[in-house]
């Protein structure tokens, strides 16, 4: 593992991406404090953490998009797999070496807390909060980035779809007030993500028989439990989709809240992320 | 020793390798021939643990490639028909790479690497980033990776393609050089370079196993009829009755140049010299005489039993274009 990890860093420190991502973070971080803390005179920094997670759009694709899809394309992976290294070294490796270059720019914005100190701020734990659930949503941004990367041999539709992950999450909680919130289009919503589970385990089986049993037992329960207790329904078209919402996770520990809830909300999108590509890299060697 | 049992990879439904068993004993070298896609690649791939197979097993110098990958990986250095290599890395920090990776104890990586790189002859190169190398480099610093943990087998995909010709030959000294000390496996689909490098030969065909034997005893197996390519001045009809006498006429056609014969001596031996000798009684003058090498392509269609079972055109215009 530390192998992988040395050698990552290195490429990442010493291709233009490392510089790319160092660069854009401390730019876009250092105008989000100059705004918010030095110009509009505000003494917690949490405004300027949460305006720049503008930069998970830039820094997360550029980071994560090449680390297995470019492997795969240049046939490099080779040398890794067949190598006596087993595949989840190989994987923690990578997402070390990406965490790596992400603390970078990190631990450069524990300084600004810092510098509001000597105007009068007594906010620093509640500064540093902010900078850790940042840091936090960026690990798991980077486990899902790898996951993607690991399921393409593009960098380029790796960071589009990175991209787009990023912008569901971050957008889905302004989205909620315009999902209707009855029981029966929640119905039809789980009804839709059944469909959605079979054509994944054909997707991954080619079992023709096992996706149409996943379909009729899910989609079959649905319309059973529908009938039975209606009322279970109402609302949980937006407890789902609170799976993918980021941006409420994080603005508990922008108003200043410590919670364990979103550290392991955060933490579990990285193992699972880390888990995907590990089960990614091996099914790839059986298909 | 490496044992491979009744291996089959399928790909959606098509299977690349079928039911293949064979046993690799220590100490050779042994080449992999066939025509592309007879699956000599993704057999390399299952037998270095980077595809799985469907069905069957490999077992690698006493360790099962599936249930024991990491001790039957350490006792293999593969070089795929892509060398795996990083562009932006120099040669030097590759290789210390790959001797970590390959779990070479810290103690003994600088020696390793020294070595590789003295026995590839990568001295002067070993500081400049590998994007910028040639092919021949490239093809070297893969095989230096493969060497580096000094594995007992080494497993070389096509090592020989893409060079040009001094470092075709290069390369081969290089591989009979290893096979003293090492269990070399190559593929190729070049019957000379087999036939001139290895012990033993695999002959592939559609993911089977076509014949697994020494070089030599192949080529007997084809029969020894020696083909000959004959232009002769004269009708058609002189020729090809002056050359009935001495040998089997295979195929003949007329240009301008004169009437060309492909003739199959009928039993071993060098019959040029009664074929020119029996065009001169006929009153033709023979413009060129030329014996072929018996090919991969005849061996293989022999092996296949495509041979005699084809409509007559196939065998023959395949046998011409080599």
């Amino acid at each position: 593992m530390t192998a992988i990890y040395k050698k990552e860093l290195r490429s990442l420190m010493t291709n233009m991406t490392g510089a790319i991502a160092a660069a854009s973070a401390l730019l876009v971080t250092g105008l989000m404090f100059r705004y918010y803390n030095l110009f509009n005179g505000l003494l917690t920094l949490h405004y300027a953490v949460s305006g720049s997670m503008l930069l998970f759009y830039i820094v997360i694709p550029v980071l994560s998009m090449r680390s297995f899809a470019v492997e795969r394309s240049q046939k490099t992976d080779q040398l890794l797999l067949t190598s006596p290294v087993r595949i989840s070294s190989i994987v923690f490796g990578k997402y070390l070496a990406l965490v790596t270059v992400f603390a970078i720019p990190v631990l450069m914005m524990c300084i600004y807390p810092l510098i509001m100190l000597s105007f009068g701020a007594e906010t620093l734990l509640w500064d540093y909060v902010c900078i850790f659930a940042f840091f936090l949503m960026g690990c798991a941004y980077l486990a899902v980035g790898m996951f993607i990367s690991s399921c393409t041999e593009s960098a380029v539709i790796s960071a589009i779809l990175t991209i787009l992950f990023i912008f569901a999450t971050q957008m889905l909680s302004s989205l909620f007030t315009m999902i209707s919130g009855t029981a029966f289009t929640a119905m039809l919503f789980l009804l839709v993500l059944s469909v959605t589970a079979a054509l994944l385990v054909y997707g991954m089986t080619k079992h023709f028989g096992l996706s149409m049993l996943t379909l009729g037992v899910l989609g079959a329960g649905c319309i059973i439990a529908y009938m039975l207790r209606p009322d279970f329904f109402s609302g949980r078209t937006e407890s789902v989709l609170r799976i993918l919402d980021f941006s409420t996770h994080f603005s508990d520990f922008a108003g200043g809240v410590f919670s364990w809830t979103n550290v392991l909300f955060f933490l579990s999108y990285a193992a699972v992320g880390i888990a995907l590509t590990i089960q990614s890299l091996d099914k790839r060697r059986w298909s | 020793m490496i044992e491979v049992k009744h291996l089959t990879k399928e790909y959606d439904g098509f299977a690349a390798v079928e039911d293949l068993s064979f046993v690799i004993e220590d100490g050779m070298i042994y080449g992999f021939l066939g025509p592309n896609g007879a699956g000599k690649t993704t057999t390399m791939n299952i037998m270095t643990g980077y595809l799985s197979p469907t069905d069957g097993e490999v077992i690698v110098n006493g360790h099962d490639i599936l249930s024991e990958p990491e001790e039957a990986k350490k006792t293999i250095g593969y070089l795929p028909e892509t060398p795996p290599l990083y562009g932006d890395l120099t040669v030097l920090e590759y290789l210390r790479f790959t001797a970590e990776l390959k779990r070479i104890p810290k103690a003994e990586r600088k020696a390793r690497v020294d070595t590789v790189i003295a026995q590839m002859g990568l001295e002067e190169v070993s500081g400049r980033l590998i994007r910028n190398l040639s092919k021949g480099f490239r093809q070297r610093i893969g095989l230096a990776q493969a060497l580096i943990a000094d594995p007992q087998t080494l497993i070389l995909d096509e090592p020989t393609v893409g060079l040009d010709p001094k470092q075709v030959i290069e390369i081969r000294e290089l591989i009979r050089a290893l096979g003293k000390t090492h269990t070399v496996i190559l593929s190729s689909h070049i019957l000379s370079e087999v036939s001139e490098v290895c012990d033993r030969v695999l002959i592939l065909s559609e993911g089977r196993l076509a014949a697994f034997d020494t070089p030599e005893k192949l080529k007997e197996s084809v029969g020894s009829g020696m083909i000959i390519y004959v232009t002769a001045l004269g009708s058609e009809e002189q020729v090809t009755d002056a050359l009935r006498k001495v040998a089997e006429i295979e195929d003949s056609s007329v240009s301008d140049d004169g009437v060309h014969v492909r003739v199959r001596a009928a039993e071993s031996g060098d019959i040029r010299g009664e074929i020119s000798k029996a065009l001169f009684e006929a009153g033709c003058s023979v413009v060129e005489l030329r014996a072929k090498e018996t090919g991969l392509e005849e061996i293989f269609l022999h092996l296949t039993g495509q041979d005699g079972e084809d409509k007559d055109g196939t065998p023959d215009e395949k046998g011409g274009r080599t």
